[in-house]
């Protein structure tokens, strides 16, 4: 197996599950501004739900898949209801905010712990009969081309919903300004309802694909919400093809700092380059 | 009896962590999550002087004070410029790479599995082995930490890192370098959780990283929160309750790791349910 191959490969899969945690979290950070912690946490909730359904229930990859997105959208849809609406409607400081969201990622990351154990688990059943590709003299399984694939078409999709339909053009109006947007007319608290929605389960989604493809644990909420505003700020903050940018330039960096280094400091490593871009560049590479 | 005294030492040990966190959170408004990493190097430089050189205690927390000092001004230099969120994710970096490097520096840390064996303090002959004449130490490093404390906020320095935290544009207008200033408290806050991670080590003789992670600071966080932004008192007595009341899940009788996830869930409503009913916590005099 060639080495430079495979760690191709690896910074394709992981740039595409980043890339989906820094659209949903950029989602929500353009119409909620402010950073939204508790993202993090409907990623683990959505992968939990499809591990509940694909593993203990024994039901059909589509099925779990399904329902641990839409348990993540509705997990993400309430959470706003009774904590960030309340303070939103106050007028709370986004410090408020980011302290509430906070508590919101360690509740549920803790109540996960309590019901599944903080053990690890992973999604795929039977790892070694799963059919493996080669490609460049790298090896791709057949989740991680599926795992592909569903990104794609999810940043497809959300592409295509914010610039063409009425539901695009009213988070793009709330983004720019909200109390303009108020003033025209667009109903703003139930946009971001919805956004809550839509954004968590697209977090749920990159979730349910860590899981598949290296596995979970309750608290991996953290790394994957700091890997999803990592690529988020390195992209460009409120940039949606610079999120997407971002998300593969950190997977690269990690990948390549992988020959050099043990896999202990990965996630070291993803600071260092959040780091350097927040001294050297803090617009990111795109700037909206 | 025994028990008793131990919880009383935690929480002297956690109130010097809440009135240095305040300092900088509360009196000058930076939100810091990194304070367990200042916290970790104060107690590994201790393990590492006296278990490696047999260098008197209070030598060893002096060298570890000034060690946290010297890795908090470079934090500092780097970090402070930034605003609002950005410092936030800055800080929360800088604790993740400490970690890291706690966890992975073999030679001098002995990663993951930590180094045991610290003695207690020792002055002129005299042992604090019993955790009834460690506990008056321990008292005697809070009381001296809270009287600094006042002085600074009772001084002309802390009215303007009070300043600072109100409106940080008008205070340089008045031709305060607030990044000075910054940089100042930021550093003496490190100096004394180094000096909570000193009689950490030397209380429980045994120390690993995965006492000082992002979660830890989380911890230190809530404190503050809880206690009240700007309140020295309310830090001490928010460390008090939250080392306690989790210890009542150990009576109702959950198993340790459950006990361990109730707690999390029990510090993230706190978060939560005072963003949204009592934003100032306890003690606090200022809005946030």
């Amino acid at each position: 197996m060639d080495i430079a191959a495979q760690l191709i490969l690896n910074a394709i899969i992981a740039g595409a599950i980043y890339s989906l945690l820094a659209l949903g979290f950029n989602l929500l950070y353009s119409t909620a501004r402010f950073f939204d912690l508790g993202y993090g946490a409907m990623s683990v909730a959505g992968a939990y739900v499809a591990y509940t359904f694909y593993n203990l229930l024994d039901l059909s990859v589509p099925i779990a898949v399904l329902a641990g997105v839409l348990a993540a959208g509705t997990l993400g849809f309430v959470v706003e209801k009774l904590v960030y609406r309340p303070l939103r409607a106050r007028k709370a400081t986004h410090t408020v905010l980011l302290i509430a969201s906070l508590g919101v990622l360690i509740v549920i990351q803790a109540v996960i712990s309590i019901i599944f154990s903080s053990q690890f688990k992973i999604l795929s059943k039977d790892v070694n009969l799963e059919p493996v590709f080669n490609v460049f003299g790298g090896a791709i399984t057949q989740t991680q081309v599926i795992i592909l694939v569903a990104a794609l078409l999810i940043m497809v999709a959300l592409a295509l919903t914010l610039k063409y339909t009425l539901f695009g053009k009213a988070v793009n109006a709330i983004a720019d300004d909200e109390e303009v947007a108020r003033v025209v007319g667009v109903n703003s608290e139930r946009v971001i309802g919805v956004v809550f929605f839509v954004g968590s389960a697209i977090g749920g989604a990159a979730g349910i694909a860590t899981a598949f493809d290296s596995g979970i644990y309750p608290t991996i909420g953290l790394p994957l919400l700091l890997n999803g505003v990592i690529a988020f700020i390195v992209g460009g903050v409120g940039n949606v093809y610079g999120a997407v940018l971002g998300a593969f330039a950190l997977a690269i960096t990690e990948n390549a700092a992988a020959w050099f280094l043990p896999g202990e400091w990965k996630f070291a490593i993803a600071f260092l380059v959040l780091i350097i871009f927040l001294i050297f560049r803090p617009q990111g590479i795109l700037p909206k | 009896m025994e028990y008793l005294i131990h919880i009383a030492v935690l929480a002297c040990i956690y109130g010097i962590l809440g009135i240095s966190l305040n300092l900088v959170m509360g009196e000058t408004g930076l939100i810091s999550v990194t304070h367990a990493a200042f916290y970790g190097l104060g107690a590994y430089a201790v393990a590492f002087l006296l278990v490696g050189f047999g260098i008197n205690f209070f030598l060893a927390t002096l060298a570890g004070m000034i060690l946290a000092s010297g890795v908090a001004f470079a934090i500092g230099v780097v970090f402070l410029r930034l605003k609002e969120v950005y410092y936030v994710l800055g800080t929360v970096g800088s604790n993740v790479i400490l970690f890291s490097v706690l966890l992975n520096w073999n030679s001098v840390t002995r990663g993951p599995l930590g180094i045991g064996g610290i003695p207690r303090p020792e002055i002129f002959g005299f042992r604090f082995s019993e955790n009834e004449a460690f506990l008056l130490l321990v008292l005697a490093a809070v009381a001296i930490t809270y009287a600094i404390s006042v002085l600074i906020t009772r001084s002309s320095f802390g009215r303007v890192l009070n300043a600072i935290r109100e409106d940080e544009d008008v205070v340089s207008v008045f031709g305060y370098s607030v990044y000075h200033y910054k940089l100042v408290i930021f550093t003496i806050g490190a100096a004394f959780a180094a000096l909570a991670g000193a009689f950490l080590a030397s209380y429980l003789t045994y120390i690993s990283p995965f006492s000082f992670t992002v979660v830890e600071s989380i911890f230190i966080l809530s404190i503050v929160v809880l206690g009240g932004l700007g309140s020295g008192r309310g830090a001490l007595i928010a460390a008090g309750i939250l080392v306690i009341t989790p210890e009542a899940l150990r009576f109702v009788g959950f198993t340790p790791d459950i006990a361990a996830q109730m707690r999390q869930v029990l510090y993230g409503l706190i978060l939560i349910l005072l963003m949204l009913y009592r934003p100032q916590g306890l003690l606090g005099r200022f809005r946030i």
